[in-house]
């Protein structure tokens, strides 16, 4: 099922490849893996500051939500510049993206689901709040971020690099016994990413466990 | 390796890293701190650790009392006070302690969803202190502050309003026992309701992806067997 979802989803052209950019480069486009490279550290370090400033933030009475809002417009901002089917946001077979959302929220809620007496209770009033932030931040880490990462250096450095900023940018929000599921959620989510070349499921599926959570 | 099988990996990945640590991953939003109990409820009991206490000494400057906020070093309470918040005649410094209590008296008709606080001064307050308490993410948010001023009790609500998610807060005059909680006979969600509601929630999900799954896999079979697909028009290139 998941590799019928999947393969549904790759009959995509490949990236332009090196000799393409190189052509690029000689030709005066701007589009070299170096500009990338310095594109993708830069939405790293402010995806980062965004997160920790949010963290930070949340902590003063009363600040919590308007920090979450401020926090998921700032991340939004990084996908400005890149084309929705870059940022992984096509919209074909969209019902196939949705049911991938829906299979990837059923993995991340199952341990929360299978241990439900120890689940916390999300508040309804923070349903939109926490929606926000979800989709925020997938249009920051496995968006934007993954696309430049993978512009500057293929598919391995977006999936660990955007996994490891991913789990960087929770370490002032979650406790460090939590940080080793962040990050294999946020691998989880990245590894779809990539080989679904699909944005819209990981949104899905973070909306919906964050929903839940 | 095949893809498929890469996502796989790390979906088994993330159920392991997720279950070694209760309740597993969620970032809807920022866990606190899991709270610190005295006497944890039989969900919070694993890995409970001991509350602690807090203290603060408030400059005395001209008469008056400094403004300054006491807390508990786990961050669990919060009390600020304004200048002048004490009656300081007589005291170049004012001690505020803050300790988690064990024995206490019995909330009668009273549901607490966080430990007994005992707030103590070396001076009497002149003005309201701003109270803030947090609570556990894992049990019904608390409609109400209590006080106590003595051990023996009554308890007597001072009102509560929402704060950060997972604190409310309040102001008082007096000092004594605090705690926050709700009346037992509230008809507020318990959280065995969002027990059944998650594992229900869930199997829904993996319901439906199989329920839809099936007609597409054989959809797709039948295409694979005499079609070649089209690229699609709008993914990324």
């Amino acid at each position: 099922m998941l590799s019928r979802t999947c393969s549904a989803l790759l009959a995509v052209p490949p990236l332009p490849s090196a000799r393409t950019i190189w052509i690029s480069k000689s030709l005066g486009r701007p589009s070299g893996r170096m500009s990338w490279a310095v594109r993708a550290a830069m939405i790293g370090a402010y995806i980062l500051l965004v997160e920790w400033m949010r963290a930070v933030a949340s902590t003063f009475p009363g600040a919590a939500i308007a920090a979450v809002v401020l926090g998921g417009a700032a991340l939004a901002l990084t996908a400005i510049g890149f084309s929705a089917a870059r940022l992984g946001l096509g919209t074909s077979r969209l019902w196939l993206r949705i049911l991938g959302g829906m299979a990837l929220a059923a993995v991340l809620l199952l341990p929360a689901a299978a241990r439900a007496n120890t689940a916390p209770i999300l508040p309804a009033s923070l349903a939109l709040v926490a929606m926000t932030i979800s989709v925020a931040q997938e249009l920051a880490f496995r968006g934007a971020l993954y696309a430049a990462l993978e512009e500057a250096g293929g598919a391995p450095l977006a999936i660990i690099g955007s996994t490891v900023a991913w789990t960087a940018a929770h370490a002032l929000s979650h406790p460090p016994a939590f940080l080793g599921a962040v990050a294999a959620a946020g691998l989880l989510l990245a590894l779809w990413r990539w080989a679904c070349r699909d944005l819209v499921a990981p949104i899905i599926g973070h909306v919906i466990a964050d929903l839940a959570l | 390796m095949k893809r498929p099988v890469l996502l796989a990996v790390a979906a088994a990945a993330y159920l392991i890293a997720a279950w070694m640590v209760a309740p597993g991953f969620y970032d809807g939003f920022a866990p606190p701190q899991p709270y610190n109990w005295t006497s944890p409820p039989p969900v919070a009991a694993p890995g409970n650790l001991p509350p602690k206490s807090g203290h603060l000494d408030i400059k005395v400057i001209g008469g008056v009392s400094d403004a300054n906020s006491a807390f508990t070093n786990d961050g669990q309470v919060v009390i600020g006070f304004l200048p002048g918040a004490f009656d300081a005649t007589g005291k170049t410094s004012i001690s505020v302690d803050i300790k988690p209590e064990s024995t206490f008296a019995g909330p009668t008709g009273l549901h607490f969803a966080t430990n007994v606080y005992l707030i103590t001064a070396d001076a009497p307050l002149v003005k309201a202190a701003n109270l803030v308490l947090r609570y556990s993410d894992l049990v019904p948010a608390p409609s109400s502050v209590y006080l106590a001023v003595d051990a023996n009790g009554p308890w007597k609500s001072i009102g509560g309003g929402d704060g950060q998610p997972f604190t409310i807060q309040t102001t008082t005059r007096p000092l004594g026992y605090f705690a926050a909680g709700y009346p037992a006979n509230a008809t507020r969600q318990a959280p065995t309701g969002t027990s059944q509601v998650l594992p229900i929630a869930v199997a829904i999900l993996i319901l439906g992806v199989l329920i839809a799954g099936i007609p597409l896999a054989m959809v797709r079979r039948r295409r694979a067997a005499g079609e070649v697909e089209e690229p699609d028009e709008d993914d990324e290139a």
